[in-house]
């Protein structure tokens, strides 16, 4: 082991078995002893890295990359197959926090018993106890039974005493999502005082911004190999384009099995003849909503029945595409480009005075914005044939996440005409960090 | 080597789940750590309604001959029964920290050997007050005969919670088995009792030599025979043995096991 590292991996190998049906019972164990399946599951295909005193790195990967597994071993709860792990001084680990607290027991016992889990011996844990009551800000509740506090309390003490361990090596696992943002910052402060101090620490995160603030290195692992490894700056944009293109390809996927679907919906529809369909079926609800029953119910009835489509079908939308920049069908954009909505609708009886919207909601119904051609100042038109509208979205600055559009044919007194509600649900992404509801275009000037 | 000098840097934990079994069994209990006594003088207040006025025996005070013996069985049989599912009962803790695994039996049996010291004064203050009297020489091999038991009843227990983690119905077999246990070790009656053939049989048993050599102590007053306490020593020594060697072969999957 060099002098200058703290933890030496080398060419670790990790497989599991994964059993179809595991029997812990003695009649699986002894009767089915031959029939009972495994596969072997190659989570780490050697894996090699090398950490020096006081260095921070962090983890990334997509789930089931493996990169909890290395902390694992890192802690030494399991073993690899092959390849060595070497770690020098005492290791901590906040993997679980609070482990063996008893609910019974008053929160300054509990910290006893929390920090001679990790190692310490009563003296360690006497002289460091006030820190450890003064980080977790409890002074008034910590002689109370630890069953009262709230969870944001018992989380609070638990991390205050896995951060006071004073170990050599810290390993965490994605729990910095500890307390209120104060609690939060505090944490971040206090693992960048301990690294100072000398502290090695491994994190794993999906959050790189929490590890762009404390690491200088980032180890990106996918399928249990090391794909980059680089300081946050250099990896993380490769990692989120990796990750950009890999969510392109599911929506992608996503879309052809939707279109399937409804090709085969379609098709039984015709072969069993739409009139003997009866209402309700959810089949075709959409259309039978609109053409039907509809002139008398208002919006506010039509949400209250958690309708998706309700008007009195004069007019009615057909075929709605959205296409990117490229002019590309997709489900799926990305943050701060054009979004070009065509709407191609049907006229059944000629509409005067049309108006026609759109809204953006956010997935918990909240709406993120909406318009439509009155609000626009558009001049009055009408519908008189089929035809289409062309709507361009510029420079859509909605931040990664989730959305649905509605699109709504009115008259002009408001009366709807075809309202479709979450129409169409889309996706948008980003590779930038920036968080927030929605971007908002910025220069800095450094003087 | 490395196990005991780990074991050390782990004492504050091993003393902390102790601390923690002690005192949070009667946690929320009127009496609270007043029942770790009242529960043995109450259990012997039974035996003795019932062995001396009800079902007479051939022993003489007979409520202190089965005392004797029942205290130090309690302490086995809870330790093996109860102390196979010691490791799957901390899965969360053992899936997730790296802690030396053996602190888990050892502070399972540790917890129990409390017990049974705390029940001994107890057996001592009735053993003085009803007039049968203690022999201060004999009580000198008490400590060495209290270190074999717990010695046999930590092996025992580590082998089995080691495998328990393997195979889940150790922990209900267990159970029915010391049950059974119980009656194949003189706890209830004397060797003495046993048919001339059978006791070589019964010497198998690891723990009739160590109820032996309790009940010489105490109920009988006097030094247990040399014989006995070699035949307990090395039963001590042998499954500590076994126990050790194969909890330190079955460790390395707890986590995958579970």
């Amino acid at each position: 082991m060099k002098p200058e590292n703290v933890i030496e991996v080398n060419d670790v190998r990790k497989s599991f078995k994964v059993y179809k049906d595991k029997g812990y019972m003695l009649k699986e164990m002894v009767l089915f002893a031959n029939r009972r399946k495994y596969e072997i599951h190659e989570v780490l295909k050697g894996i090699s890295f090398t950490v020096g005193k006081g260095e921070a790195i962090g983890l990334i990967g997509q789930n089931g990359c493996g990169k909890s597994t290395t902390l694992k071993l890192l802690t030494k709860i399991i073993y690899p197959d092959s390849g060595s792990i070497r770690m020098r001084g005492r290791v901590s680990s906040l993997l679980e926090l609070g482990a063996g607290f008893h609910p019974d027991m008053s929160g300054r016992e509990n910290i006893y018993i929390n920090a001679a889990i990790f190692g310490l011996t009563r003296d360690e844990i006497a002289k460091r106890i006030d820190d450890i009551i003064a980080f977790s800000e409890l002074e008034h509740y910590i002689d109370n039974p630890v069953r009262t506090y709230s969870s944001g309390m018992y989380m609070r003490l638990a991390f205050s005493v896995a951060i006071n361990v004073d170990a050599d090596i810290l390993l965490i696992d994605e729990i910095l999502a500890v307390g209120d943002a104060n609690f939060q910052s505090k944490c971040f402060n206090r693992l960048k005082e301990i690294k100072a101090e000398g502290t090695t620490i491994v994190i794993v995160s999906h959050s790189l911004g929490q590890i762009e603030q404390v690491c200088e290195r980032s180890i990106w692992i996918h399928d249990g190999k090391i794909m980059a490894e680089g300081s946050p700056r250099e990896v993380h944009p490769i990692y989120l384009d990796y990750m950009g293109t890999k969510r392109l390809e599911n929506a992608q996927h996503e879309a052809i099995r939707q279109k399937k679907k409804r090709e085969k919906e379609a098709l039984k529809t015709d072969v069993s003849g739409e009139n003997a369909l009866p209402r309700d079926t959810s089949v075709n609800e959409d259309k039978a909503d609109c053409e039907d029953d509809l002139t008398t119910i208002s919006s506010e009835e039509a949400i209250k029945k958690n309708k998706k489509r309700w008007g009195n079908g004069m007019a009615r939308l057909q075929e709605i595409e959205l296409l990117d920049e490229n002019g590309v069908d997709s489900t799926l954009f990305e943050t701060g480009k054009n979004v070009t909505v065509k709407l191609h609708y049907h006229v059944k009886q000629k509409v005067e005075d049309a108006v026609i919207g759109i809204g953006v909601f956010r997935t918990d119904g909240v709406q993120v914005y909406g318009s439509n051609t009155r609000i626009d100042k558009l001049d009055e038109f009408s519908l008189e044939k089929d035809g289409v509208v062309c709507l361009v979205l510029k420079n859509v600055n909605l931040m990664p996440g989730q959305y649905t559009l509605d699109f709504a044919i009115e008259s002009g007194m408001g009366l709807p005409i075809d309202y479709y509600r979450e129409a169409k649900r889309v996706e948008f992404f980003t590779t930038k960090d920036d968080v927030g509801l929605s971007r908002i275009e910025h220069e800095w000037e450094l003087g | 080597m490395n196990l005991i000098k780990e074991l050390y840097n782990y004492r504050e934990m091993l003393f902390s789940l102790v601390r923690k079994s002690l005192r949070g069994r009667y946690k929320g209990s009127v009496l609270g750590f007043l029942w770790t006594f009242l529960i043995p003088l109450l259990q012997l207040g039974v035996y003795t309604l019932v062995f001396s006025v009800i079902m007479k025996s051939g022993y003489d005070k007979y409520y202190l001959f089965l005392f004797t013996a029942l205290v130090p069985w309690v302490f086995f049989s809870g330790s093996v029964a109860s102390g196979t599912g010691c490791i799957w009962d901390q899965r969360n803790m053992v899936n997730k920290i790296y802690f030396p695994r053996e602190i888990l039996p050892i502070a399972h049996v540790t917890y129990l050997l409390v017990n049974m010291l705390l029940s001994l004064l107890i057996v001592f203050a009735v053993l003085i007050l009803s007039g049968h009297g203690i022999n201060l020489v004999a009580i000198l091999y008490l400590p060495l005969v209290i270190f074999i038991e717990y010695l046999l009843a930590l092996g025992i227990t580590m082998l089995m919670s080691a495998l328990d983690v393997y195979f889940r119905d150790l922990q209900y077999i267990m159970e029915i088995l010391t049950m059974a246990w119980q009656f194949l070790t003189p706890v209830m009656y004397g060797l003495d009792v046993v048919p001339e053939e059978l006791r070589t049989v019964f010497r198998f048993n690891p723990m009739t030599s160590v109820i032996e050599c309790f009940r010489d102590i105490m109920y009988y007053q006097r030094i247990p025979d040399i014989s006995t306490l070699g035949l307990a020593t090395f039963m001590g020594v042998f499954f500590m043995t076994v126990g050790v060697l194969a909890f330190g072969r079955l460790k390395r999957g707890f986590s995958e096991g579970m």
